[in-house]
């Protein structure tokens, strides 16, 4: 960060024609550019100058097309659901051990969705004990994960957690001065929190839709193995397949018209979203909790609801990835005998997961490091100065958010040969840059736009420079904001797939690549372990890092 | 670039049959010392395997190897064949082969590479303790392993062994059965131009074997985890994983089709394009020495040599027919085989 801020640094004093923060904007709107722009840009070329618009027409991209868009709408829309219900719930009534639900109801956040697919299998995959049992009992399975109706409920379960962040989030933005304002004039603390809470949550509930649906529309792992048994084929699976197997002529051309329609779609979903949501408002933050609502005696059901429901998601995978890792060979029973940690001690001594494991790390905290400094750089900027300059540079690096995964996969593969980065690790951590950047300017925004510029004006009164007050003041205030979205990038990169197994060349595979390759070559005892691992790790991260006050 | 030396390839392949059956029996006592000793010489440095090789017996690979040649850093990027050949074309496209050494499925990929000049020519050290029915008369690729293609199934939910590829059409297996898809695994595409050449097959037969709806599963890893969990209880698959998960103690069990089996050799070749000739050569001698191929017989694979014994359980070759057929007309019907199965199941 120093070398971002400190390089302007000394122009704080110059006469007004050129100052620092002028500069910074120009450096930032170089990486920006670089980072974002140039492989957008390559995508949207290629498309233009190659005559592959046919493929759009084409039976099997038309099919995968609309399975990608059901079934990234309809997730989104019950992720939403279930998300915004969570955060209610949790954050604004009285229901006890809401912390500790809390944090439990949020790991599926930390479970990799395609680890979270390798642990499903196990609870409702065709040969899992449940079907097994219930087709020695009724002669057929009783539930079957693969196909649709499985990716979107893995998809649902995997996204609802980050609507409940959102909303959560935006609930504690709202302060409960409205709520007792409501209470005084005579409202109950039903009434208060659903009409005077909940309808000024309408932004975070639309922008976590959108986001999820973006995301999911280019999620990887989910589709390929719980969707491809039953021949349901998305756009992501689609061209993973097309760029691995070269099933068609010129698969790079192809991938990439269909990556710009995807883009289409995806970018009109963020101008939607910047249209709905422009007028934010500026709400001073209040001192005094919101009063949480009193659920009497509905209280305990409720409580038994939340709990069974959120340990099923919690737990079940976790004992599924289990069983799976230690039991001795596939297709014999499940008893105590036939329990081995033979298996479990040789996946975890695989030479080639731990390979991936030490990429995956080094590639996670580069990529935190990187992030972090930019999109520091840009949301301080961005939400500090009205320049037109400062507000453009906050819609490209936001732009990716809204860009799915393989979109920006391709991009960088076709840029890749060009700037010498074809086959090595840093074409990964590029990619990523351009990924998760947006999760920080995020974080880094959010908490500023809606704090009140009076610190830096009363900085700029006592004498500070532009730069000066935006480093001193602005910068210091937005840090913590700006470091809790860097560990938000490690820990999204770190179990990252999408991206890596379609920038995958030899030496740079990932952990996640491992995992899903080990999946893939039916080494499923393996592939388990190791899933078991990252989703355990995971899940203590977070809870020590949620330990931390916040 | 006259390609004559197919014919001899051809004839050579067409006696595998025979010779084969020379191969199979009596553990060998005393296996002759492989050239290893001499390779203290070689610099230290890094060569890049493609391979099909399941990931975990790479791993075991390398670590082999690296006990006779810890120098040489090997840098495993396992994929399906099919996988690895349009990686290779693509970095042919964007500049140079990033693999040394290419070790997968099925020689007519090798046939083609070195009728596109990509391989450099070597014979292993230890050629003459070889099955030459495995070796490339010309030398561009050997091969490591012979894996035939077998029928299995669930010894739980199957009563009565399918006994043949055509028994495999009968209405009682619809729905009930699983393969790999030739587009990633090497051994499934050449499986598929061989059995559209048998003319007691052919496309007739592979219609009818799509009418029972086969799931095709991405490789062949996948389709013998199927058959043992009873998710698909019938499967065609490579043999050696259906050993391995019997051995483990999972129900399922080999038949061998009576038309005759297919099978690939899992050949090595060296690119033209490397530039650690040396430290390539010393992995593909590796491969089909003593001790590489006692490693490949611990991995429960056919060894292309004598000297090493078998895996338990195996089968005599001599006690089970097996399909091999001329090896340029596979290598020239490979490509639409794999095109016309694409269009009968997917």
């Amino acid at each position: 960060m120093s070398a971002l801020v400190q390089a302007p640094g000394s122009a704080v004093r110059r006469p007004r024609s050129l100052d620092g923060v002028d500069a910074l904007t120009v450096v930032l709107w170089i990486v920006c550019g670089a980072v974002v722009l140039v492989p957008i840009g390559a995508i949207v070329a290629l498309t233009a100058g190659g005559s592959q618009l046919g493929v759009l027409v084409q039976g099997d991209v038309v099919e995968a097309a609309v399975n990608s868009l059901v079934s990234a709408t309809v997730s989104a829309l019950a992720a939403v659901a279930v998300g915004a219900a969570f955060a209610v719930v949790l954050e604004r009534t009285d229901l006890r051990h809401r912390r500790v639900l809390r944090l439990i109801a949020l790991t599926p956040l930390l479970m990799p969705p395609f680890v979270g697919a390798i642990a499903w299998l196990g609870i409702a995959g065709p040969s899992s004990p449940l079907n097994v049992w219930w087709r020695g009992m009724f002669g057929g399975p009783l539930w079957s994960i693969y196909g649709a109706d499985g990716v979107i409920i893995l998809l649902t379960v995997h996204s609802y957690p980050l609507a409940m962040l959102i909303v959560s989030a935006a609930l504690r933005r709202i302060p409960s001065d409205l709520e007792q304002a409501a209470r005084i004039s005579g409202a109950g603390p039903a009434r208060a929190l659903f009409s005077v809470t909940v309808p000024l949550l309408r932004p975070a509930l639309l922008s976590s839709f959108l986001l999820i649906a973006v995301s999911n529309l280019a999620d990887f792992g989910i589709p390929s193995i719980i969707g491809l048994p039953e021949r349901y084929v998305t756009l992501a699976t689609l061209v993973y397949r097309y760029l691995q197997s070269g099933t068609v002529d010129e698969p790079l051309a192809v991938v990439a018209t269909i990556g710009v329609v995807l883009l289409v779609l995806a970018v009109g979903a963020l101008l939607l979203n910047a249209t709905i949501g422009r007028r934010g408002w500026e709400l001073d933050a209040s001192s005094s909790p919101a009063q949480p609502l009193p659920l009497g005696r509905a209280g305990t059901p409720l409580g038994i609801a939340m709990w069974t429901i959120v340990l099923a998601i919690t737990l079940l995978p976790l004992l599924a990835l289990l069983t799976q890792s230690l039991l001795r060979a596939p297709g014999v029973p499940l008893t105590l005998e036939n329990l081995t940690f033979d298996n479990f001690a040789k996946a975890l001594s695989s030479s080639t997961a731990l390979a991936g494991a030490a990429n995956s790390v080094m590639l996670a905290t580069l990529a935190a490091v990187v992030c972090g400094v930019l999109g520091l750089g840009i949301g301080v900027l961005t939400t500090r100065t009205s320049a037109r300059a400062a507000k453009g540079l906050n819609a490209v690096a936001m732009l990716p958010q809204a860009v799915p995964g393989i979109v920006i996969a391709v991009a960088w593969l076709i840029i890749a040969p060009r700037i010498g980065l074809f086959n090595t690790p840093w074409l990964i951590l590029a990619a990523y840059i351009t990924s998760f950047t947006a999760l920080v300017v995020q974080s880094v925004t959010a908490p500023l736009s809606s704090t009140p510029t009076s610190a830096e004006e009363a900085a700029r009164i006592s004498g500070a420079g532009r730069l000066r007050a935006l480093i001193d003041i602005s910068s210091r205030m937005a840090l913590p904001a700006a470091i809790s979205g860097a560990v938000v990038v490690a820990a999204t990169a770190v179990r990252e797939l999408t991206l890596s197994v379609l920038l995958l060349s030899p030496g740079s595979q990932t952990l996640g690549v491992a995992i899903f390759n080990f999946q893939q070559a039916g080494a499923f005892s393996t592939a388990a372990a190791w899933s078991l691992v990252v989703a355990v790790l995971g899940i203590a991260v977070i809870g020590l890092a949620t330990r931390r006050p916040s | 670039m006259s390609r004559s030396r197919l014919t001899t390839a051809v004839a050579a392949f067409g006696i595998a049959a025979i010779t084969l059956t020379g191969c199979a029996p009596a553990p060998s006592s005393e296996a002759g010392e492989s050239p290893a000793e001499t390779a203290d010489a070689l610099e230290p440095t890094t060569i890049t395997l493609y391979t099909s090789e399941p990931q975990e017996k790479a791993d075991e690979l390398v670590a082999a190897f690296n006990e006779v040649h810890p120098q040489i850093t090997v840098e495993v990027f396992r994929a399906g064949t099919g996988d690895l050949t349009t990686r290779v074309a693509t970095e042919q496209e964007t500049g140079k082969i990033q693999a040394d050494v290419f070790l997968a499925a099925d020689a007519p990929t090798f046939e083609n590479y070195a009728a596109d000049d990509l391989l450099r020519e070597y014979t292993p050290a230890d050629v003459d303790a070889l099955d030459p029915a495995v070796v490339d008369p010309e030398g561009f690729y050997v091969g490591t392993r012979i894996i035939p293609t077998v029928i299995a199934y669930n010894t739980d939910m199957v009563e009565k062994a399918p006994e043949s590829w055509a028994d495999l059409t009968d209405a009682e297996y619809a729905d009930r059965l699983v393969m790999p898809n030739p587009d990633v695994s090497g051994a499934a595409a050449y499986n598929a131009a061989v059995w559209l050449d048998e003319p007691e097959l052919g496309e007739e037969w592979l219609t009818a074997l799509a009418a029972n709806r086969p799931v095709i599963a991405d490789s062949n890893g996948p389709v013998s985890q199927a058959v043992a969990t009873g998710t698909q209880p019938v499967g065609i698959v490579v043999d050696y994983l259906v050993r391995e998960l019997a051995e483990q103690g999972s129900p399922i069990a080999v038949s061998y089709p009576s038309e005759g089996v297919p099978f690939v050799s899992q050949p090595v070749g060296i690119f033209a394009d490397s530039e650690n000739v040396e430290a390539s050569e010393a992995f593909v001698d590796f491969l089909v020495s003593a001790e590489g191929q006692k490693l490949a017989v611990e991995q429960s694979y056919l060894p292309v040599r004598s000297d090493v014994g078998t895996p338990e359980g195996a089968p005599e070759l001599d006690d089970i027919a097996i399909l091999a057929p001329d090896l340029e007309t596979i290598r020239s019907t490979q490509a639409g085989a794999v095109e016309t199965f694409r269009e009968l199941f997917q």
